[in-house]
């Protein structure tokens, strides 16, 4: 197994009872209450602790999020370029800019050819439908944003691939009449293609196109779900079947030198749940096509009752449902290799470690715990269908 | 009483009241409620016809309709299919596609209303004209689109609709209002409610035209109707009191008189 590192680098500064004030923490909450001072010492630790990574052979992922506490990446093109400059060994994943809401996917593509020139081939392209909060930041219409991604995603890699060009696009949602970007990508034909997402027919549609697969805070029905989707459209379309560098999975992270000590520190990271997914009714389940209209009632009526906010999303019941791993390094290989076994298989894992109020030394230290004591327990794992001990077995006589 | 009305290889909803002169109705944020308390007092001066637009209520709309380029159009084959000389009607998001209809002029087209429409950019840029229908709170909106919203009609929305949803709404209308919604979404999103060419071209409106302006409407204010309406050869403007973004649902007697007066007018 492959693990990364995502942070979504937050902002958990802002005085509760402003927060508990704003109708959302994210589009609509002043920029008044982000000091970039306090910006400015976060993006060196986080950078720092993105070395620190590269270091030890933990994988790294950018991601942008706009306008809110969330989340301080404005733009993951950029970022990924720092860390591209940062680091000279690990893959960096950009998960990824938002290409339903950016006006250009050619200039997009541009960007992550650069990217992946400067970093000498080690990135892979994420994408997002984004959506909610996002929308109204990057003012770009909710309605339809899952055609106008896959459209985006044809015309960056058509752009990607393209070398006798200049080749024109007149699409649905794009057009451009003059493609031809430099410089073309540092890998042939293109870096790797990732796609968040839960929704089964475009986990069908990633199957087909061979697009890794990756869940966020699923949970163990849903992911193995989702790739059982991948699978089955790979299957009735004549495809092989998707080795287990197909999937992927985001979750709450925290190894420490004992199970306190992960459950404590992980207990901090679930803020992102607690607040920092305050959202207004408008952004959010009233936003447009937000729900297919014959959903509505549903996820209308939930709102009649107006619950108020989780607030004590306890870091053992996130592990019990697969949307946190903590622990001591053993109690997390332990918990990793049961995800593994449940969802059917999967190779790469994403951690969100420096998350909520977990602090830069934390996150550092369960880094290097990571690399030290968990990493080297997850490489020649045994085929996800073989029993574990017979396997073992089978390669110990090998090896003799 | 609700009907369908072909158009082109369109079969759209359609509601239809009365007999006389025909009465185009375009709607707004939600397709003529038939609970609507003007609809009995408007019907005695001719035949109301209020299609719901592509995506709106009952109404089909195909994958590649989706600009309001595409409703003018459709617009313009509903008055081709109507028996004779129409006055048309138009409020809101409705108001903005009757002024560019009237703008695109059709033989038919012989009278105009229009009800708080939306549709161009008059301020600064750094001004906002017309208050955001989908980034506002439901509670913002209520407040500025209604003169008193306890005195809503029961099972008629307009915006703010959001806080109308209790226990009682039935599923059938809460699909509805989605619906809606999503294809207002669709077709208005950006730029928000207005072309910016429309306001040059309101010039060559030629039929007799009157503006209707709630004198309570947060949404678009009656300072932003007068201005629309100097746009407009020859427009009369008329304010209507204790009635804010949908005057047709708060006053609806009023409302009804003066339309009733300009349709019957040497105008």
């Amino acid at each position: 197994m492959e693990l990364w590192n995502h942070c979504e680098n937050p902002y958990p500064f802002v005085p509760a009872e402003v927060l508990d004030e704003a109708e959302s923490v994210r589009a609509s909450l002043p920029n008044r209450y982000c000091d970039p001072k306090i910006a400015a010492r976060l993006y060196d630790e986080i950078f720092d602790e993105y070395r620190l990574c590269d270091d030890l052979g933990i994988n790294i992922v950018t991601n942008e999020h706009h306008s809110g506490i969330n989340n301080l990446w404005a733009a993951s093109p950029v970022i990924t370029g720092v860390v591209a400059r940062l680091t000279r060994k690990v893959r960096i994943l950009s998960l990824g800019t938002l290409v339903t809401v950016r006006p250009d996917p050619v200039r997009v593509a541009e960007e992550y050819a650069t990217i992946d020139v400067l970093s000498k081939g080690r990135l892979e392209i994420g994408f997002v439908k984004s959506g909610a909060t996002e929308m109204v930041s990057g003012d770009a219409n909710p309605m339809r944003i899952r055609e106008r991604e896959w459209e985006a995603i044809d015309l960056i890699e058509k752009s990607l691939t393209t070398q006798d060009g200049p080749f024109s696009w007149e699409g649905k949602f794009f057009t451009h009449p003059h493609v031809n970007i430099w410089p073309r990508p540092y890998q042939e034909p293109r870096p790797e293609f990732w796609a968040a997402t839960s929704d089964l027919p475009t986990c069908a549609e990633l199957g087909r196109r061979n697009i890794v697969n990756t869940l966020l805070f699923g949970g163990y029905d849903r992911t193995r779900q989702a790739f059982g989707s991948y699978k089955e459209a790979r299957a009735a379309a004549g495809m092989p079947a998707p080795g287990e560098d197909r999937f992927s999975y985001m979750a709450f992270a925290y190894v420490g030198d004992t199970d306190e000590e992960g459950l404590r520190i992980g207990q901090k990271i679930a803020w992102f749940l607690t607040v920092s997914i305050k959202s207004a009714p408008q952004f959010a389940k009233f936003q447009p096509g937000n729900v297919v209209p014959e959903m509505a009632p549903q996820a209308w009526r939930a709102g009649v009752s107006r619950r108020p906010r989780p607030t004590n999303l306890d870091a053992e019941v996130l592990i019990g449902q697969g949307q946190m791993f903590a622990g001591n390094p053993d109690t997390v290989v332990r918990q990793l290799k049961e995800f593994r076994r449940r969802v059917g298989g999967i190779k790469h894992i994403i951690m969100m470690t420096r998350q909520g109020l977990v602090t830069h030394a934390e996150a550092e230290a369960s880094f290097t715990r990571t690399a030290r004591d968990v990493l080297p327990q997850l490489q020649g794992l045994p085929p996800i269908d073989d029993d574990e001990a017979a396997w073992e077995a089978r390669r110990a006589a090998a090896a003799k | 009483m609700s009907g369908r009305l072909q158009v082109g290889p369109l079969e759209l909803e359609a509601l239809r009241r009365g007999s006389g002169r025909p009465i185009l109705l375009i709607h707004g944020v939600d397709p003529v409620n038939p609970k609507a308390p003007f609809l009995e007092a408007l019907a005695r001066h001719g035949e109301i016809v209020a299609p719901s637009h592509p995506g709106f209520g009952a109404s089909p709309r195909p994958d590649d309709f989706d600009t309001m380029y595409d409703l003018v159009r459709l617009y313009l084959d509903v008055l081709d299919a109507l028996p004779g000389k129409a006055a048309v009607v138009g409020f809101s998001f409705g108001g903005w596609i009757a002024a560019e209809l009237a703008v695109a002029g059709h033989p038919k087209l012989d009278r105009l209303v229009l009800v708080d429409p939306v549709g161009i950019k008059l301020g600064g840029r750094d001004e906002r004209d017309i208050a955001h229908f989908f980034n506002t709170s439901p509670a913002e909106l209520e407040r500025r689109a209604w003169h008193d919203p306890a005195a809503r009609p029961e099972g008629v929305y307009g915006l703010g609709w959001q806080n109308a949803i209790d226990e009682r709404m039935s599923d059938a209308d809460m699909v509805r209002l989605a619906r809606n919604w999503d294809a207002l979404c669709l077709y208005a999103w950006r730029p928000h409610m207005f072309n910016p060419q429309l306001k040059h071209w309101l010039r060559r409106i030629a039929v007799p035209t009157l503006l209707l302006w709630g004198g309570s409407d947060g949404i678009v204010t009656p300072a932003y109707g007068e201005r629309y309406s100097a746009l407009i050869p020859g427009a009369r403007f008329a304010t209507i009191d204790r009635a804010g973004h949908h005057p047709e649902l708060e006053q609806p007697d009023v409302f009804v008189e003066h339309v009733a007066r300009f349709l019957g007018s040497g105008a």
